[in-house]
């Protein structure tokens, strides 16, 4: 006589009908937490595979490693007792020393000297022509302790050392080490233009 | 007559001698694991000798563990299961005995030729060609032995235990070979036919999968044969088993850069390294949810029978292990782990805790039934799984704690990340001398519970006499009218064929220009949604597909083997084919002059390899500790390459020209003269030893043969040329206090220490 059997029987508890060597099998589903673990993983990896090598949002190894440097090396440099014309040259030639500076400029200079550099107040800082010294040193000195007599203030205190180096920096970012200075007694200062 | 009964006897002899040959090499293995552990601790266990050296004894101990240990316990599972799930005697007996004794001998062969320093310098690939040649063969005969077996099946259709072990054979296969690809210079030596990048990531394609195919793979058809006998409950999930068994060996294969992240690797081969890697995380679980819930129902049965506590905690170890893996893989993780302990401790999780687990509960299993005598001590048993167990978790927390705390102190900074806060490192070596001891106490316990199962073994076994097991089947085999495939049937079926799309068009997306990526992109999305709306109507045909493919070896081992190769190839052909010259980013190393090159190979022959990288990667601790990031050009000529998997000592890619001649001739001499606190093995052979330079000319052809630029040089050419070389440095070692012959090994490798991290610039190549 054979039980009768139950009216609906869970499916997944079914044995399969094959056994090995006496081994039977289930057919139980899948665990959801399982599958989810499963398509979340492909779909990171579709993310992740769009944002650094089809996008190229994200940086390359080498580019993200070289960006950290500069940073550490700007940090460096920023704190290094003393100055001289050939370290603030490097700055000058540093991303992160140069976009930061631009910020500082941009921000406090700009209204005397223009966003462009140009000059309008203040002197053309992108030309030959230096009133008070083209050295690097020299420009630094002139931000630090300023002119008062020509109506550019001592920076020093309020900027900080850092900030100094960074805007020398971003000025000289528009120079090449070498080229020539001229020095001009007087800077004729001009009207902003429109 | 159809229906005459016979009844066939297994050869259950095979199995075993290859049971004893486990436990001996098991022992043997793990002995040599905790002796070289303690060198680690204390340099004077190196006894100044140079074939009791750490450098030379962690391959000893690796190949043992994985080839002696595992391997001799993989074919002792398969041959008892195989034969039972076919209803089949294994097919030959010459073939049988072929395998054990060719394999004991391999192992022999090993342990010879490894602790005196002939080696090819790759990780678990030391072995020589010669060996390797054997290798290769032996597991041909294992290959043929076992498909002929399943040729002359009474069982028509595969178990899941046979999956897996059809996926071990073709794809360990595949992977030795491949990186053993070598060209002889001399009977016992020869250079890997790639180098640099290439040689990196054939090493590691093969290196990961060794993990998978060899010390995996196998142990999971394994654990689907005796874990549901044991238990005597059903397998959990037939469906279950498809889907993990299709996409684990689909994926492991792929997983291979996660060793070489955030190295010169070409960023995408890291970036799907990564991505793989977790892609691995579920398919792994899919393996351990199988083990566990078949034991649903039978954990009453944990309490006294050690064989189901060694199944139930090995499989939870795998777990635990395969969990770890993808978040090892994770860069930014890996930024901190790799090099460090975390992964030796990764490693030993996986291999004490599932391969010696598993190992252990299917020898407590085997041994009634293969002696038809009940165990001489379960009580032993069991303490011997307790013991294990503690030694573990000892030994993994040991690791963790030690791997991390170094990652810490090398990466941390000070002064607004400026500058390095441990700037020495062995700074960070004596920090975790004590979680070193306490794996050496972890691993010692573990050999202890060994050591418990060989006497446990012993006692069983004495007197008893050996039983092969035997089954009734009817004479002839029971015919089953459409079951063959046929090529069609194994290829154009839609299974296959959506598998086939969806690759391709995923590839496409992946890294085609901008017009292909773009219809790879739809051709993705069509494949998908067709896909998922025939799944509900067609489902059922795919199952019934899929039971067919079953009953038919060839086909489903075809498919197995494609299923691995894709990866593989995807991955390692770009590398191979691209152009030497496109692949140095912007610098090119400079070759080695004939000295160098000898210095060179006295370097792998040591083992130096083993505790120092040459890769500085991308990452900012590194470049400040080491210097620059290493480019892949600055290794383009090195066969094989040394770019390491453990820093027990610090990155060497840039050592060159950092130190004068004679520290590193102290060094070498006594590490600890120059560097206090050392563990570095002292090496008074390199200072005594005439360095063979008659071997130089033949080695140089190979090179030249293999792409590295030497010009016509004469046998004379060299020896003038190292004479010359060997004694400027032998005069600065002079001039300097330290009195040596030039003719001595250190002189070559001291020529070989100066020159790393020698390149010149090339133009950078355009961007793309």
């Amino acid at each position: 006589m054979t039980p009768t059997p139950k009216p609906n029987p869970p499916k997944e508890d079914a044995l399969r009908p094959h056994t090995f060597d006496g081994i039977q099998e289930y057919d139980k589903r899948l665990p959801n937490w399982w599958l989810m673990t499963l398509y979340g993983a492909i779909a990171f990896w579709a993310g992740y595979w769009f944002y650094y090598e089809r996008a190229h949002i994200g940086p390359s190894n080498a580019a993200a490693v070289e960006q950290k440097l500069a940073v550490i090396e700007a940090e460096r440099l920023a704190s290094a007792p003393s100055l001289d014309d050939a370290s603030i040259w490097k700055m000058s030639r540093n991303p992160v020393f140069v976009d930061a500076g631009r910020v500082t400029f941009n921000s406090i200079c700009a209204s005397c000297h223009t966003e462009k550099l140009t000059g309008a107040i203040g002197p053309n800082l992108i030309d030959h022509l230096w009133i008070h010294g083209g050295r690097p040193t020299e420009i630094y000195h002139t931000v630090q302790t300023g002119v008062l007599a020509k109506g550019m203030p001592p920076w020093g205190p309020v900027l900080g050392n850092k900030k100094i180096s960074e805007v020398v920096a971003y000025v000289l970012s528009h120079h090449q080490e070498g080229e020539p200075i001229e020095v001009q007694k007087e800077w004729v200062p001009r009207a902003p233009q429109p | 007559m159809p229906d005459q009964k016979i009844t066939i006897e297994y050869n259950d002899r095979i199995v075993r001698q290859f049971l004893l040959a486990t436990v001996i090499w098991g022992i043997v293995g793990m002995l040599v694991g905790v002796l070289i552990a303690s060198q680690l601790n204390f340099w004077q266990l190196n006894f100044q000798t140079s074939w009791l050296t750490f450098g030379r004894l962690r391959p000893l101990h690796t190949n043992a563990v994985i080839f002696a240990f595992v391997g001799n316990m993989m074919f002792a599972g398969v041959y008892y299961s195989t034969q039972r799930l076919v209803k089949a005697r294994l097919a030959s007996d010459f073939l049988s005995q072929l395998h054990f004794w060719g394999w004991q001998l391999i192992i022999v062969a090993a342990a010879i030729t490894l602790p005196l320093g002939l080696t090819r310098g790759k990780e678990y690939a030391e072995l020589i060609w010669p060996i390797n040649i054997a290798v290769a063969f032996i597991w041909v005969v294992f290959a043929v032995n076992f498909f002929w077996t399943l040729a002359r099946r009474r069982e028509p259709a595969l178990y899941v235990a046979l999956w897996f072990y059809i996926a071990t054979i073709v794809t360990v296969a595949m992977l030795y070979i491949v990186n053993h690809l070598s060209i002889p210079t001399s009977l016992l030596h020869s250079y890997p036919v790639f180098s640099g990048v290439q040689d990196a990531l054939v090493q590691w394609w093969y290196g990961h999968n060794a993990v998978a195919f060899f010390l995996t793979t196998p142990i999971l058809g394994i654990m689907y044969y005796f874990l549901p006998k044991a238990a005597e409950r059903p397998v959990y999930s037939y469906r279950l088993s498809v889907v993990h068994f299709w996409s684990l060996v689909f994926v492991y294969i792929w997983a291979g850069p996660h060793h070489l992240l955030n190295t010169a690797l070409p960023g995408w081969l890291q970036n799907l390294g990564m991505t793989f890697s977790l892609m691995l995380w579920a398919p792994s679980w899919g393996g351990m949810l199988n083990g566990l819930l078949t034991l649903r129902g039978a954990w009453d049965k944990l309490r006294t029978d050690p064989v189901l506590k060694f199944f139930a905690a090995g499989v939870t170890f795998y777990g635990m292990a395969t969990f770890e893996g993808p978040l090892l893989s994770i860069k930014s993780v890996n930024a901190l782990a790799h090099y460090t302990d975390w992964i030796i401790g990764h490693v030993h999780a996986g291999t004490l805790g599932w391969n010696g687990f598993m190992a252990a509960g299917m020898i407590y299993w085997l041994l009634p039934r293969l002696w038809n005598k009940p165990l001489y001590s379960v009580r032993l048993a069991n303490f011997h799984f307790w013991i294990g167990t503690v030694g573990i978790l000892l030994y993994v927390a040991a690791m963790w704690t030690s791997g991390i705390t170094q990652g810490l102190m090398l990466n941390a900074t000070t002064e607004h990340g400026t500058v390095l806060a441990y700037p020495n490192f062995l700074d960070t070596l004596n920090a975790i001398r004590f979680m070193m001891l306490m794996r050496v106490i972890g691993g010692a316990l573990y050999l202890v519970g060994f050591f418990l199962l060989a006497y446990n073994f012993y006692r069983t076994v004495r007197g008893a006499a050996p039983v092969n097991g035997t089954i009734e089947v009817y004479e002839s085999v029971p015919a089953e009218p459409d079951a063959k495939l046929g090529f069609r049937g194994t290829f154009f079926n839609a299974p296959t064929v959506f598998s086939v799309l969806i690759l391709v068009f995923a590839m496409m997306w992946m890294v085609g220009s901008d017009l292909v990526s773009t219809a790879g992109l739809a051709g993705l999305v069509v494949s998908l949604i067709a896909c998922y709306a025939m799944l509900p109507s067609r489902g059922s045909l795919w199952n019934g597909w899929y039971e067919k493919l079953l009953l038919n070896a060839l086909p489903f081992t075809l498919l197995t083997f494609f299923a691995v190769v894709a990866g593989g190839l995807i991955q390692i052909i770009p590398t191979v084919i691209v152009q030497k010259a496109q692949n140095v980013e912007d610098r090119i190393q400079v070759p080695y002059t004939p000295l160098e090159l000898a210095g060179r190979d006295l370097y792998v022959r040591e083992g130096c390899y083993l505790c120092h990288s040459q890769m500085i990667r991308t990452l900012v601790p590194d470049v400040l500790r080491y210097g620059d990031y290493s480019r892949l050009g600055e290794s383009i000529y090195d066969h094989p390459f040394q770019w390491g998997s453990k820093r027990n000592g610090p990155d060497l890619a840039r050592v060159g020209g950092k130190y004068p001649n004679v520290w590193h001739f102290r060094h070498m001499e006594n590490p600890r003269a120059v560097s206090p606190g050392s563990n570095m093995p002292t090496y008074p052979w390199l200072l005594s030893n005439d360095l063979d330079a008659s071997v130089l000319p033949a080695k140089i052809k190979v090179q030249r043969m293999l792409g590295v630029p030497y010009g016509p040089l004469s046998a004379q050419q060299i020896f003038d040329s190292v004479d010359l070389q060997a004694k400027g440095i032998a005069k600065d070692l002079r001039a300097a206090g330290a009195y040596v012959a030039p003719e001595k090994e250190i002189v070559a490798l001291i020529a070989y220490l100066q020159t790393l991290g020698h390149s010149v610039p090339v133009a950078p190549k355009p961007a793309h």
